[in-house]
């Protein structure tokens, strides 16, 4: 079967303080990282010669999926030192390409469904997915099947019709590259040069997280898909509702109540006396403990979180360390990334590794960069840098 | 120290013996070579390593059976001539080895006056002519009768030019049957056949397999025992690179993993914790703690660990001087630490321990291994294979085993325990910290290896940090270093310090603290320059030395794990900075097999 490239080099910035440690790719939905979902989509499509383009945090990547023996599939790593284009980042693919190949972001999460016709289709052609909000893409004109133009994030949308960045290419591609360029950019070129691109469209999941709040809703869609799996223990006294899938080691003391879809995974000690509502994930080597409430709400791995904590709508990153009260509920909020404002509704975003005290209370809408630290007792709100001190 | 492999099936045997002989390269790779039975015996032998023997190789090898080896020299040296496979004078039969022929000088003149022909100058080239000797139509027991000849360890592989099957024995020298479908494998250790099967059978001492494509039997002293195949968990995605430049740099970021896996092996087992329940009932009257290289390191961090949560005296040793002296009692419990299981020295001191009557348990990263089977106990470490010379994560992973083991037995107060089981659950988030740093790492790297000597020093409990690190650098990077506790440099080695010389000074936020600032001024007054591993928020060492490296707080108890991972990284982009082979630095093997 044909190769795929997967363009795994970019860094998300949109998306900080989650992607300052590790690239957009990486970031964790449902107990997977985004880029996981792409590979996976490929094997099941009977892709398995892939190769990845790297750059930013790209040890990240390597620690993870290493050889992608676990994965079922072969993995090569290419080098982007710089990010400079789509395009660009293709062309470190080039010595690694043997005949036509699929290209696709792996920062998109996407099924096995979204590229099953696809997967087969002959270059050149794209995907397209319908989409609500057009302007935030490269919305693509079509006519009988073929594109006629993309144009990256229009002030007026002629159609509601996107490009995924999901493309099939064959070697032919490499004369109209140009380091600058992005790849929509090339199919532009290659149009104008009357090269004849086929659109195809697919109704299969196709999610982007652009902002910190996104991966709330992209683990709440993922985690519909969650199977019952119970790999650890669980004591008397315990409710499982719904779907809820339990990682090897761990343990869910007595008269804890966790309602599905919930992913746990490997190692976590949750209670007695803990509440996990929907629609929520928890990473590897979690401590959780009694009478603390989390509920539609992302947890990294090594977190440690104080009893008696109400955490809601929220993202908990990588090693944070929370004493006891942390109280962090969701509410409508404005705010501005990159000057440009957005109303919100979310509880608190923790970057990695900080550490609070007891009592901690979290405005609705609070973003704390990496690392800082937050005394006993204090409110915090806004917008935080990493290392922020709040005494 | 060598690596042995072999193979008999349906394919050819040629490419497969040299794939599962790459893998075994950590063992030794001064000279490797294969020999292919199929209407005739072909040898393919020379000082070279594997990847430059495949080039010389013709392009196509007839045979299905046929044996491999790569070298590490003991007797005689690495040539062509004393490369393995090792043949008799008919030319039918050839021998590997791994291990040593004690007797060899008298066989080998008992054979030339029966007619043989000897050609290089290895102990093994007896073992080839023993068996032909002795050879009548069962190749079998001509190898059994030959053994009975040998003194001295083994782990070998027999074919002959032939025969339907392969003959492995061995006796104090690892080995391991791979069981495939339709075919089956032999190999010095596991990771050499992870491409094939994950099925493998762990030979005994004093074993004889008999092997062929179809199925393997195994006999002690001519009679039938069952060996029963056991599942290895190792994939082998773990024996490979994954995108990394180097296994070691691969293998220093697997440490954050590690961590967390030894913290959920642990938990989940229980019957670990009841391993290590000797140590904590009644009351040892004292603990010895024995190991080599790197893992002598961790033992001497786990010295301090130890009597702080224990409250006994802890003793550590180097295993391979324990031999020359060491009073032992029957009430010391002893710890022999040896990541592979089959380090000679430590292998001769648990024999010694149990002739005393000590209960020894073996901390180790190889299950079966010939250690775990000496043992009272063996508390596995889960570091995974590790290819890598330089040793990293499996020390990180012995550290671990010894933390985790001995909290549930401290004797502390209760606070203090769950403050350090909630600490060092934090570990792989902090060490994880410590590799996003990477690039200014190896900057102060780069600097380094610009200089011919230098220096770490350390107190206390970061004492061994200061060996391990110094340890890492000269190593792989050729640098010549040397680890003191600070205390010490003035009693001598201050005459080496120079603007030549920089010292890297480990300063962890514990009682050793004001002493090591002491020392570093003591230092620089010297001229040498200072890089200091700080606490991150420090700014007092800022001040005295010359540039700092920041490394995240923890419980002081748990600094050696984050420093380590510092002066590992260091090491390694200053090797690479040097050009070094990293991954198998010179006159260096993985495990040491020979005293």
């Amino acid at each position: 079967m044909r190769q795929a490239v997967i363009l795994a080099a970019g860094e998300g910035q949109r998306l900080r303080p989650f992607t300052v440690n590790r690239p957009k790719v990486m970031l964790f939905i449902a107990g997977k990282p985004i880029l996981q979902y792409v590979i996976e989509a490929l094997a099941q499509n009977g892709v398995r010669d892939i190769v990845l383009v790297v750059g930013y945090r790209k040890e990240q990547v390597l620690d993870y999926f290493g050889s992608g023996e676990t994965f079922g599939v072969d993995l090569t790593y290419v080098t982007q030192e710089r990010q400079l284009g789509t395009a660009h980042a293709l062309a470190q693919a080039k010595g690694a390409i043997k005949d036509d190949f699929l290209v696709l972001p792996g920062d998109n999460l996407i099924a096995a469904e979204t590229i099953d016709r696809f997967a087969a289709t002959a270059p050149e052609a794209v995907l397209v997915k319908k989409v609500e909000n057009p302007m935030r893409y490269g919305v693509v004109a079509v006519q009988r099947g073929t594109v006629k133009e993309i144009i990256e994030k229009p002030a007026e949308a002629a159609s509601n019709l996107v490009s995924t960045g999901i493309y099939s290419f064959s070697r032919a591609i490499f004369d109209f590259v140009e380091p600058q360029l992005d790849l929509p950019d090339v199919v532009n070129r290659m149009i104008s040069q009357s090269q004849k691109i086929k659109a195809l469209e697919t109704e299969g999941a196709w999610l982007d997280a652009i902002y910190p709040w996104d991966i709330l809703s992209l683990n709440a869609a993922i985690l519909q898909q969650t199977q019952a799996k119970s790999g650890g223990t669980v004591e008397t006294g315990v409710t499982l509702k719904g779907q809820v899938s339990i990682g090897k080691g761990t343990v869910i003391r007595a008269n804890s109540y966790i309602a599905g879809p919930v992913v746990i995974g490997d190692g976590c000690e949750i209670g007695p006396s803990v509440c996990i509502f929907p629609a929520t994930s928890i990473g590897n080597n979690v401590v959780i403990a009694p009478f603390t409430e989390v509920k539609n709400s992302v947890i990294g791995n090594d977190v440690n979180i104080g009893s008696g904590s109400i955490i809601h709508d929220s993202v908990i990153d990588n090693s944070c360390n929370i004493s006891g009260q942390f109280t962090a509920c969701s509410g409508q909020e404005e705010i501005a990334v990159n000057q440009e404002h957005h109303s919100v509704n979310f509880g608190a975003m923790l970057g990695e590794g900080c550490t609070l005290g007891n009592s901690v209370t979290a405005q609705p809408g609070v973003i704390v960069g990496n690392y800082s630290q937050i005394r006993s007792l204090k409110l915090i709100s806004g917008r935080l840098p990493d290392r922020s001190l709040v005494m | 120290m060598c690596g042995i492999v072999g193979y008999i099936g349906e394919r050819p045997a040629g490419p497969i013996l040299l794939k599962c002989l790459a893998r075994l390269e950590y063992r030794g790779y001064d000279s490797c070579g294969i020999a292919v039975a199929g209407g005739g015996l072909r040898v393919h032998k020379d000082a070279v390593r594997v990847e430059a023997l495949k080039g010389q190789l013709p392009r196509r090898i007839e045979g299905k059976i046929g044996i491999g080896h790569t070298r590490w020299a003991t007797h005689g040296a690495p040539s062509q001539v004393n490369a393995h496979p090792h043949c008799d004078c008919t030319g039918k039969i050839a021998v590997v080895h791994n291990g040593v022929v004690h007797n060899f000088q008298q066989l080998r003149q008992q054979l030339i006056k029966e007619g043989h022909t000897f050609v290089s100058e290895t102990d093994t080239e007896v073992i080839p002519h023993l068996v032909e000797k002795y050879f009548a139509g069962d190749l079998e027991k001509a190898v059994a009768k030959a053994l009975t000849e040998m003194e001295g360890s083994y782990a070998i592989a027999v074919l002959r030019d032939g025969e339907p099957e392969l003959i492995a024995a061995r006796k104090d020298s690892p080995l391991v049957i791979g069981i495939g479908d339709g075919e089956n494998f032999i190999a010095s250790d596991v990771p050499a056949l992870l491409d094939y099967t994950s099925r493998v059978i762990y030979l005994e001492d004093d074993d004889i397999a008999v092997i062929t494509g179809e199925g393997v039997q195994v006999k002690r002293g001519g009679n039938a025992v069952d060996r029963k195949p056991q599942r290895v968990t190792w994939s082998v995605e773990d024996a490979q690179k994954g995108g990394y430049e180097h296994f070691m740099l691969k293998e220093i970021h697997e440490q954050p993993k590690v961590i967390r896996d030894t913290i959920r092996a642990y938990l989940a087992a229980e019957e670990t914790m009841a391993d290590w329940d000797v140590l904590g009932k009644g009351d040892a009257g004292e603990m010895l703690m024995l190991a080599c290289g790197t893992s002598y390191h961790a033992a001497l961090v786990g010295k301090y660990v130890l009597e702080q949560l224990f409250k006994v005296p802890v003793r550590t040793e180097l295993a391979s001087e324990f031999g020359y002296s060491g009073q032992t009692s029957s009430q010391t419990q002893a710890i022999v630490i040896t990541q592979s299981g089959e380090t000679a020295d430590a292998l001769k001191a648990i024999k010694r321990l149990k002739s005393e009557g000590c209960p020894v348990t073996v901390l180790t990263n190889v299950v079966g291994s010939s250690a775990t089977r000496l043992a009272d106990h063996v508390v596995y470490t889960q570091a995974g294979p590790e290819i890598s010379v330089a040793a990293t994560k499996s020390y990180t992973a012995q550290l671990m085993a010894l933390y985790w083991l001995a909290l549930p037995l401290a004797r502390i107060d209760l606070r203090r325990r769950d403050s350090l089981v909630a600490e060092l659950r934090q570990l792989p988030g902090k060490v994880q910290r410590v590799l996003d740093d990477e690039e200014k790492i190896a900057r102060h790297a780069a600097q380094m290896a610009e200089y011919d000597h230098v220096f770490f020093i350390g107190r206390g409990l970061n004492y061994p940090v200061a060996l391990e690190g110094a340890l890492k650098l000269k190593e792989i990077s050729y640098i010549h270093a040397e680890g003191y506790a600070a205390g010490e440099l003035k009693h001598g080695p201050f005459a080496l310090l120079s603007s030549q010389a920089p010292v890297v000074a480990i300063v962890a936020p514990d009682n050793t603290y004001d002493a090591m600032l002491t020392s570093i001024k003591e230092v620089k007054a010297r001229g040498s320059p200072v890089l200091a591993l700080v606490a991150e928020g420090d700014e007092v060492v800022e001040e005295v030395a010359d540039s700092v490296i920041a490394v995240p707080k923890v419980e002081p108890l748990f600094s050696p794990v984050v420093n380590t991972v510092v002066l590992q990284l260091l090491a390694y982009y200053a090797a690479k900075q040097r050009g070094c082979p990293i991954d198998f630095p010179r006159n260096l093997a993985k495990s040491v097999t020979v005293e």
